[in-house]
């Protein structure tokens, strides 16, 4: 029997209501569940060599960034959640997820620390207002470089809107994206929409995925019963308790 | 007012006292536009003076930063919102200029007094003002899959593409699709350029990937493109819509735009179906694509000249 590689996830600790306050730790960490490889966590704030989170040691060696951790773990271990799709579907595939991590990302970026989400990043998150002003500072200079940030509330509310739709239309009424078996594009999307379903309380993303799209909120309900059934024992409860896992 | 080359052939109607087109002399013109030059082949050092356009109603004016040596535009983003202007044969007239929207961004349109800027959301006020829906034909999940694409490639290969032309040490391939510009100007642009995009590429998150990881991500994208576009005539089919006029823009720089680089290199070797693709685009709405590239010897400039007011 070959050894197990010993994989150590490093992420910025658990979310108030999702396992994560970052999409991308919720995409790499629902990707490591359902391809079932053994990990272990360690929270803290020592970032990846390219400055963001999450990252991970794979046998002693540094990968940063969720994608390219996952491209290594599929190389490395043989793995192929895309399988059972044919080449126009993995096309498809690659096209809504970099939909949702580049441009739907950034309007969640822009909700939650420079439009709606202040207060709550504050009250629940428990982050100081100095740091929520600088890092929304941060925040308008760097998408006003991407180009999203120089359109106004409404417009890009209506980017989101538009983003989330297509989605939803896309997935109609399937289990997955593709079909009644998950591919790799579910936990990337999945790690998008869980910030918009439990950590944007009170937000349009918010109604948008839970009310105006339904079946969104049916997806995100799947994802979590599927590859995360302690869920409960992987968040704080909005700072009540310590998550255990 | 007048449309008018270097030369001063006459090109172009303006407007008169009682708000219908006329034909002006070069008189009349610059006395009603004062500084009004060709500026076209000037890029984005020149800028008209006179603000805001005195258009005709129902004429778009579509502000620009000026034409490409092998292709109607060095960006993605006029080329797209002009092909689209074109297919759907809404008059309009370029203005060839580094006048900015209010955004801070360009190409933008000035349509019936109202400013709008940003290409997306100027297709989509053009659409609503004018009762246009070019993806009328297309499924609600086909819709799905045309904006994914789009965004796709707008947001991710688009950037991929910017590293690739501004940030690499090599920076012959700027002044091959920047030929208006040499010396003091080319260098200052290069210098300038490179470092904001380098910075934006950093926000962005590409920026902090390594030189073949950054390729990766273009190849990837580039890819699924093709793949996807197939055997199809068009993008999401044998009809062209809306998202032809954002893929098309994008190819565009690749296969024209982009030269001795990765991208330009892996399309046409690996990805024929996107050079027929964007042919097809071509001869659709652009028949007079050699007029409007700076390198053809039948380059003429189209600044202040309409199209589709006949």
């Amino acid at each position: 029997m070959s050894s197990q590689p010993k994989i150590v996830l490093y992420q910025i600790g658990r979310g108030p209501q999702a396992p994560s306050l970052t999409p991308f730790a919720v995409k790499l960490e629902t990707f490591l569940r359902m391809a079932r490889i053994p990990y272990t966590n360690q929270h803290g704030r020592k970032r990846s060599p390219k400055g963001k989170f999450p990252w991970m040691i794979y046998n002693g060696k540094i990968i940063s960034d969720s994608q390219f951790c996952i491209d290594f773990l599929n190389q490395n271990l043989n793995i192929d959640l895309n399988s059972h799709l044919n080449p126009e579907q993995r096309a498809i595939a690659r096209a809504f997820q970099k939909m949702a991590e580049e441009n739907l990302y950034w309007c969640l970026v822009l909700c939650r620390w420079v439009y709606d989400n202040k207060d709550w990043l504050h009250r629940v998150v428990c982050l100081p207002k100095l740091l929520i002003w600088v890092v929304g500072r941060n925040v308008k200079s760097q998408t006003n470089g991407h180009g999203i940030g120089r359109h106004g509330y409404e417009e890009m509310l209506q980017i989101m809107e538009t983003d989330l739709r297509a989605i939803s239309s896309y997935l109609g009424d399937k289990q997955f994206l593709f079909g009644d078996k998950p591919c790799e594009a579910d936990a990337a999307i999945f790690g998008q929409l869980s910030q918009f379903r439990w950590h944007m309380p009170g937000t349009k993303g918010e109604q948008l995925v839970s009310e105006t799209f339904a079946n969104l909120r049916a997806y995100c309900e799947r994802m979590k019963n599927a590859f995360w059934p302690d869920w409960e024992e992987c968040i704080t409860d909005n700072g009540k308790r310590k998550a255990t896992k | 007012m007048r449309v008018v080359t270097n030369d001063g052939t006459f090109c172009g109607y303006g407007k008169g006292e009682d708000g219908q087109l006329m034909a002006m002399t070069d008189e009349e013109y610059h006395s009603a536009c004062p500084g009004m030059t060709s500026a076209a082949t000037k890029g984005i050092w020149s800028s008209p003076k006179s603000s805001p356009y005195p258009a005709p109603k129902g004429l778009v004016v579509l502000y620009q930063i000026g034409r490409g040596p092998f292709c109607p535009s060095v960006s993605p983003f006029p080329l797209k919102l002009e092909t689209f202007l074109r297919f759907n044969k809404i008059p309009y007239m370029n203005i060839h200029s580094s006048r900015f929207s209010k955004k801070g961004k360009t190409p933008w349109i000035e349509y019936n007094g109202q400013a709008i800027a940003d290409s997306q959301f100027c297709i989509d006020f053009l659409s609503r003002e004018l009762g246009i829906d070019m993806n009328s034909h297309l499924t609600p999940v086909d819709k799905s899959i045309s904006r994914a694409f789009q965004k796709m490639s707008e947001e991710n290969t688009y950037w991929s593409m910017c590293y690739e032309m501004f940030a690499v040490p090599d920076k012959t391939r700027i002044a091959e699709v920047m030929p208006q510009y040499k010396g003091f100007k080319l260098w200052a642009f290069t210098t300038v350029f490179s470092r904001v995009i380098k910075k934006e590429l950093y926000y962005q998150g590409i920026g902090r990937h390594s030189d073949e990881e950054i390729w990766t991500i273009g190849r990837a994208d580039l890819q699924a493109i093709s793949t996807f576009l197939g055997d199809k005539k068009f993008f999401m089919g044998d009809r062209p819509s809306q998202i032809d006029c954002a893929m098309f823009g994008m190819l565009a720089q690749v296969l024209w735009h982009m030269p001795r680089t990765r991208h330009e290199k892996f399309t046409h070797d690996r990805l024929q179906n996107i050079d027929g693709y964007c042919e097809r685009m071509k001869e659709l709405c652009w028949p007079d694509w050699d007029k409007l590239c700076l390198k053809h010897p039948s380059y003429q400039d189209d600044n202040y000249k309409t199209y589709h007011t006949e």
